[in-house]
């Protein structure tokens, strides 16, 4: 039995460590421009089914990943240029209709280009599984965590440590004042919603070998980082991290424990229980603000 | 006569029916402490909101240096040299003394240009090439010669939640004067601060007035204001009953009955 547990955890930390990267630019974008992106499921989309036709083309798995990220931001960009940034001033639950149809818009464009077939990539290390203590993990999840790793550090480190990351916290912190300092919001924003987007094309990247690619995988992954972004705080990175590894720990544990139809589910479940009970999420601040 | 630095011409400030501010006029020179006084509810801040770009006036203009201020937002006022305090400090949760200063500083030395030096500014401070390492290092320099100079001396890696309703009006008054503004709007920048910490706000004013800035002061502490004001604005009701030197001011009957009753004669 205790094996059995140990195992659904790791489990549970392989789709954790995914959800926690999407969950990542959930909290960017929040955090930096007050906006719950919906599409960011889709970047993550776009990034597997980029870098899985591009490898399918023969081109080496490095380059088809770092590509996969590029085109990805491209888009993210692009998503925001024509849809975010004309009606930033709008209603929030206007722009959060904004993030649902460009999350639609590129779904569709995403089957017009691909069809409806999955596109497999193959795992980065060959090999067999890694075992941990008895437990199995694919091959594939060190890279996701590994991703984990290099995204939360460079934001760390970015948000920390450079002049820019310091405006940055002082834009999030108090968006008026750090105006009237010469902060460019609209610049910042711009370029969370890029960076998220690239994270999301990242976590695409790393997830394609697990789950195959298809031009619908972005709806549910989306749906998960939204919840883990919730479930650990909208406003903190470290929040969105917790809330990833928790979410898939509770989703892969239910459905081992109960059934595997509850790993769907509790995921809601979760999601409900933290907006009536914790609001604000786990990690998450009340915010103080003049 | 000095330069007229900032130009309040007819300002009117209306809600509904209420009027916040009626055809106020006046100005405030180059290298001069202005002081604004009034009884609460007088229009003192709103004024500032106007100066500031925070509100649109019914009617009037404010001029600085010769540019109109309508119409501009409150980032290009701010670009332009006018910079401001609040009557509750406005901090950067989150962000620690030396950082609020630092970005205040950054800000101040590439006003606008983040686009460009975007990259540089990604660089960790203290590693890149030369120039960026060069240039980050004088702005903790400097960010740290300015706290070093204020009362704020100890607490250059406090976060600023955990700083004192004084300390954060102490650090606000820091991170302003690191813009180096031409005109400085202070909102009752010694209410909550001990007679030490008044006694370095009102040097680092009088320090203000000799770089050749514009000080507006808002202040209840009439003793103080008397001390360091060269000439006095005083609102009531929205009105300027009154302006001219302290002297002036405090022997006014309509003042000494509107604000100061028997508390200066």
């Amino acid at each position: 039995m205790i094996a059995e547990i140990w195992q659904y955890l790791l489990a549970g930390i392989a789709v954790g460590a995914i959800y926690a990267l999407i969950a990542a630019g959930f909290v960017l974008v929040y955090q930096v421009t007050g906006l719950i992106n919906f599409a960011q499921g889709e970047f993550a989309m776009l990034g597997a089914m980029t870098a899985a036709s591009l490898a399918g083309a023969g081109l080496p798995a490095l380059w088809a990943a770092a590509l996969a990220v590029l085109v990805a931001s491209l888009v993210g960009a692009l998503g925001y240029l024509l849809a975010i940034r004309p009606a930033r001033k709008a209603n929030p639950v206007i722009l959060i209709f904004i993030t649902l149809g460009l999350s639609v818009a590129i779904r569709g464009a995403a089957l017009f280009v691909w069809g409806t077939n999955s596109l497999s990539l193959n795992a980065f290390s060959s090999g067999t599984s890694v075992v941990v203590f008895g437990g199995v993990l694919s091959p594939q999840t060190p890279w996701v965590i590994g991703a984990d790793v290099l995204v939360f550090g460079a934001l760390y480190v970015f948000l920390r440590h450079t002049p820019l990351g310091t405006a940055v916290r002082a834009a999030v912190a108090n968006p008026p004042i750090a105006r009237t300092f010469g902060i460019p919001l609209a610049t910042i924003g711009f370029w969370s919603f890029v960076a998220a987007a690239a994270i999301g094309g990242l976590g695409g990247v790393v997830v394609a070998p697990i789950t195959s690619a298809s031009y619908d995988m972005g709806l549910t992954l989306g749906l998960a980082g939204f919840v883990a972004a919730v479930l650990g705080g909208l406003d903190s990175l470290p929040g969105a991290l917790a809330g990833g590894f928790l979410l898939g720990i509770f989703e892969k544990v239910s459905g081992g424990l109960i059934s595997t139809g509850w790993e769907q589910g509790v995921g809601f479940i979760i999601l409900i229980a933290v907006l009536v009970l914790r609001p604000q999420g786990l990690l998450g601040h009340t915010v103080r603000r003049a | 006569m000095k330069e007229a630095a900032l130009e309040v011409q007819g300002i009117g400030v209306h809600f509904g029916g209420v009027a916040a501010l009626e055809d106020v006029s006046f100005a405030a020179n180059a290298g001069e402490v202005l002081g604004i006084m009034g009884p609460n509810g007088a229009g003192k801040t709103t004024l500032f909101n106007v100066i500031s770009g925070i509100q649109v006036p019914t009617n009037g203009e404010v001029v600085f240096a010769g540019t109109r201020l309508r119409g501009r937002s409150i980032a290009r006022i701010a670009a332009l040299g006018i910079t401001r305090t609040f009557q509750t400090p406005v901090m950067f949760w989150g962000l620690t003394v030396r950082e609020s200063v630092a970005v205040a500083l950054e800000a101040r030395e590439q006003p606008g240009t983040y686009p460009p030096s975007f990259l540089r500014c990604l660089l960790p401070s203290g590693i890149g090439w030369p120039s960026r390492r060069a240039f980050d290092l004088a702005v903790l320099a400097r960010a740290d010669a300015l706290i070093a100079a204020s009362p704020l001396a100890s607490l250059a890696d406090r976060p600023t939640e955990s700083l004192s309703f004084g300390e954060e009006r102490l650090l606000e008054m820091a991170r302003a004067l690191a813009l180096e503004p031409r005109a400085l709007l202070l909102d009752e920048p010694l209410s909550g601060l001990n007679s030490g910490e008044v006694a370095q706000v009102l040097n680092e004013v009088r320090t203000a007035r000799e770089r050749g800035v514009a000080v507006l002061l808002v202040e209840h502490a009439v003793e103080e204001l008397l001390a360091v004001a060269d000439r006095i604005v005083v609102l009531d009701h929205g009105k300027k009953i009154a302006e001219g030197t302290c002297k002036q001011v405090v022997a006014n009957p309509l003042v000494v009955d509107a604000y100061l009753g028997d508390e200066v004669a």
